[in-house]
């Protein structure tokens, strides 16, 4: 496992995905907000006033980061953005499933709130977190100074 | 920078939380401008999909619903109800998921009566809804735990209709069944 994620081959593989994802992820919400901010509502944390700023501002943030990632340019932060978001998403979720909500994930797009649906994007979410996690890692720690 | 000199790890952690920043900004000011452009832009404060509907249903020229109405549950019919419903054609079975997944596929002779465009898919079925308020209307959406059926059969009654029902297993548990489908590409 160590010597995979310290393989360049697989690192850029990785960060095509992750970035293909996000600027999929993104476009496709960007084209229903109102879908969108439904999802959002279903996850109770955000007041009304808000929940449609942030349907109308984070697709395009997704796509932002997604296409910064695709690029190179900026990998870094870029890495760093797409570790910080996922980890939003991962405790806004956890929160709700804790709470025992019926929440619709929202990740890509709309569906119905769910008992059980949640808990895939748990998982898939999980594993992004890790992927973008060993991205970042992988853009501070120079090959050289790890264990 | 590396991570034996904790100091500009940090600094290099701030600076990549500058540029995230600045995406996040960058997006809010693309977000609410592309927002400017849609046909429908979407309001700064946001409505329950509930207060939507029951927005429409009074711009169609419903009275605002009392707190009983508010409270009334619909009944609801069985999968094998509905199969005696639909195949000895008892009324007017309705599908209340977005017109995209119906054209999908749907229960046979069911319409569409979308929630979230219900004022249009109303107007379309206008003729054959009107033609008799009183007659049996079933309404489904996705799954069980889906509210879109619900909401339009709520709307159905604050516009007049007294014998509607709903069918909670919706599309999921009609198609679980491997029971007739039709299509309307």
């Amino acid at each position: 496992m160590k010597r995979l994620l310290n393989n360049c081959r697989f690192l850029l593989a990785i960060r095509l995905v992750l970035g293909g994802v996000f600027v999929y992820a993104g476009a496709v919400k960007i084209a229903a907000p109102q879908v969108f901010a439904d999802s959002i509502a279903t996850y109770q944390f955000a007041p009304a006033a808000l929940i449609n700023l942030i349907a109308l501002s984070l697709p395009p943030l997704e796509v932002l980061m997604g296409l910064v990632l695709l690029s190179g340019f900026k990998k870094r932060a870029a890495n760093f953005s797409i570790l910080l978001l996922m980890s939003m998403f991962l405790i806004f979720l956890a929160q709700a499933l804790l709470r025992g909500l019926n929440v619709d994930c929202g990740c890509f797009g709309g569906g119905e709130p769910s008992k059980w649906k949640p808990w895939i994007s748990l998982g898939r979410d999980i594993l992004i977190w890790i992927a973008a996690f060993a991205l970042y890692r992988d853009a501070i720690i120079p090959p050289e100074s790890r264990d | 920078m590396t991570a034996k000199n904790p100091h500009s790890l940090l600094k290099g952690i701030g600076n990549d939380f500058v540029v995230f920043w600045i995406m996040a900004t960058g997006a809010v000011c693309i977000g609410l401008l592309v927002n400017q452009f849609r046909d429908q832009p979407l309001a700064l404060t946001y409505q329950t999909k509930a207060e939507r509907m029951s927005e429409t249903v009074e711009r169609m020229g419903a009275q605002a619903p009392t707190a009983a109405e508010v409270a009334t549950k619909s009944d609801h019919l069985s999968l094998q109800e509905l199969r005696i419903f639909v195949e000895s054609k008892q009324g007017v079975v309705l599908d209340a998921r977005p017109n995209v997944f119906f054209r999908l596929g749907h229960i046979p002779g069911a319409l569409s009566l979308p929630r979230n465009d219900f004022e249009n898919g109303y107007a379309v079925l206008r003729k054959v809804l009107e033609v008799d308020k009183n007659q049996a209307i079933v309404v489904y959406c996705s799954e069980d735990d889906c509210d879109d059926s619900e909401l339009a059969a709520q709307a159905l009654r604050r516009l007049g209709y007294t014998n509607v029902r709903l069918f909670k297993g919706g599309w999921a548990a009609w198609v679980d069944k491997d029971l007739p489908q039709e299509m309307a590409l």
